[in-house]
């Protein structure tokens, strides 16, 4: 209950930070426009080039695809590996192990309150505006999208942050986690369709995003695909099984890394 | 007679890291490093007593930090036992968390974009307090601690002196029963640290906080604290009250000595007396007590110059403590 209770003061506080400056947020949303609106424009094109469809895959459908890998992305999971680093390097964790709190919970939450804010508006803002651009995908109005989204959103940020929390805690060891991170980063953009679409992976690629955490923390990128009416208790069931294990990796790490701890100074 | 809230018994802390052997193979450096060991604190004892005001002081690299953090629960001890409030720092960190305030000087806590008031509430949900107590508590330390005007300021745009008031204050939300100040006062005006110090023995005796500081300052020592333990080279070298310091380790006396008219010669001076300051209209003289007493050097300086005043006083605290930290580490 006070966990939840920190969470939540964590993450309104974080979010009225956000508010406060909202040119954090308009660069955020211009990165995205940039970013995702060449790539809608290059997959306009090579879908037209095709007749609209791809490997059964509708340019409708890797337009949407590829715009919920961006706005994930905007959460900055990811960020948690770097602020264990410069917790480490600054030995600022120190200050956070002096508190009746559990070191990687609050981080987790800080992270998700910093990322929320843009997460949520960039979210609702780039849905209204592709839907008005490209329109809606066949899947989208199956009753059963908006439940599963929410639950693979919620899978895929407890999955994000774990793993990025794994390559963090390595700062306890290595001190400078940048080529890990470096790593792991584009093993989840590449599996996650951050460049191309899942749905037009070849074959073996598939099942190594399909089976891997780190392909499995993107699962909101299959959501539009035709097939999830059929596949999404399986795929959901792929990420509970990687949140449990992330999870036990996370804490047996953390508990290394705490009789690891060597805090500069003194 | 107050508990103890804190009990330290051959408290030590090793650290080992890798270092590189020029002569050996990247891969021997790599797979099997040679390691070097420090003992950061060696074999330590001592206790305080509830509402006690005690300075760890020691030499930069002397152990200080160190032992704070392990009584904090932040490291984790290579052998000895610490006894924080009946509880186990490194066992029950948690537990321990909610009755301890911690300062690191050179550190904050606080949310630097958010107003004060955010942090303060911040860390009054971290310290399960309800949202009354916190209110209640806010507005008792925004009194106590004369915040009310920064309050709403992001911390960012506060001054270091209103910072560090805004850190205790901070560390206080949930009226711990010991705060522990890791160099509290560094970087800080003379009037910004007379403040904080003002705070701090005001609350040790309106909360009967027990103060345990470590600082590099000679005026946190001698204004806030009724003890003093001196550790070198992670040894305990002296416990002891504070006003007993310059007594204990003093082995230098200064002399002053004003002359009839001026001083136009400065002869040499006797073994064991050397000057400290040498001025055609005063000098001052360092004795060293070991080697010549007071009174036999008085004699030997007035066969030696027309007089019109002496005066004999003590080494200032900075100078034994300085003395003290030159010296070899010898366990108490």
């Amino acid at each position: 209950m006070k966990a939840i209770r920190l969470g939540n003061k964590i993450v309104r506080t974080l979010v009225r930070d956000r508010m406060y400056y909202p040119d954090r947020l308009i660069v955020d949303t211009f990165g995205i426009i940039v970013r995702c609106g060449v790539l809608l424009v290059l997959y306009w094109y090579v879908f037209s080039l095709n007749d609209g469809m791809i490997n059964n895959t509708t340019y409708i459908v890797a337009a949407w695809s590829m715009f919920f890998y961006f706005a994930f992305s905007v959460f900055r999971l990811r960020d948690i590996s770097r602020a264990i680093m410069q917790d480490v390097q600054s030995g600022n964790v120190e200050i956070l192990f002096s508190k009746p709190v559990s070191y990687l919970s609050y981080r987790m939450w800080w992270q998700v309150g910093a990322g929320l804010y843009p997460f949520l508006v960039i979210s609702l803002v780039g849905t209204i505006a592709l839907a008005l651009i490209v329109g809606l995908p066949a899947t989208m109005s199956v009753g059963i999208f908006i439940p599963t989204v929410v639950l693979v959103v919620f899978l895929g940020t407890l999955l994000s942050l774990f793993l990025y929390a794994v390559v963090g805690l390595l700062a306890f060891w290595i001190e400078d986690i940048n080529p890990v991170f470096w790593i792991v980063d584009k093993t989840v953009m590449i599996l996650g369709g951050s460049y191309l679409p899942v749905a037009l992976f070849p074959d073996f690629m598939y099942k190594i995003a399909l089976w891997s955490p780190f392909g499995a923390s993107q699962f909101i990128t299959h959501t539009v695909y035709e097939t999830w009416a059929t596949e999404w208790v399986m795929k959901i069931g792929i990420q509970v099984f990687w949140v449990l294990v992330v999870a036990i990796i996370v804490s047996v790490l953390f508990a290394k890394a705490r009789e690891k701890v060597s805090v500069n100074g003194g | 007679m107050n508990s103890d809230s804190i009990i330290v018994s051959n408290l030590s802390k090793r650290f080992s890291f890798p270092v590189k052997n020029p002569s050996a193979g990247w891969v021997k450096n790599l797979f099997a490093p040679e390691t070097k060991e420090i003992n950061a604190v060696d074999d330590i004892s001592f206790s305080v007593k509830s509402g006690e005001r005690v300075a760890f002081i020691g030499p930069n690299g002397a152990g200080k930090s160190t032992t704070i953090k392990m009584l904090t629960g932040i490291l984790f001890p290579t052998s000895g036992k610490a006894n924080v409030l009946g509880l186990d720092p490194s066992k029950d960190r948690k537990k321990l968390a909610y009755q301890i305030g911690t300062v690191f000087g050179q550190r904050s806590q606080l949310l630097p974009n958010l107003p004060l008031t955010d942090s303060l509430e911040f860390f009054g949900v971290m310290y399960d307090l309800t949202d009354k107590q916190i209110k209640a508590r806010v507005a008792e330390l925004v009194d106590l601690f004369d915040m009310g005007s920064f309050i709403n300021q992001p911390i960012r745009k506060l001054s270091l002196g209103q910072r560090m008031r805004a850190e205790v204050a901070a560390s206080l939300i949930h009226k711990p029963k010991i705060i522990f100040l890791d160099e509290p006062t560094i970087g800080l005006d003379v009037v910004a640290k007379k403040s904080l110090r003002d705070l701090l023995l005001k609350i040790n005796k309106e909360e009967n906080t027990t103060i345990f500081l470590t600082s590099h300052d000679v005026g946190d020592i001698e204004s806030l604290c009724d003890r003093t333990i001196v550790i070198n080279h992670g040894v305990l070298i002296k416990d002891l009250p504070t006003r007993e310091l310059s007594q204990v380790f003093v082995r230098e006396k200064n002399i002053d000595i004003t002359p009839e008219t001026t001083f136009d010669e400065f002869p040499e001076l006797p073994e064991g007396i050397n000057y400290g300051a040498k001025d055609k209209n005063k000098i001052t003289v360092v004795v060293d007590i070991n080697k010549i007493g007071v009174q036999e050097a008085l004699r030997k300086l007035l066969d030696l110059f027309k007089v019109d005043d002496v005066d004999v006083y003590d080494t200032d605290l900075e100078t034994v403590i300085r003395n003290i930290y030159e010296s070899n580490p010898t366990r108490q």
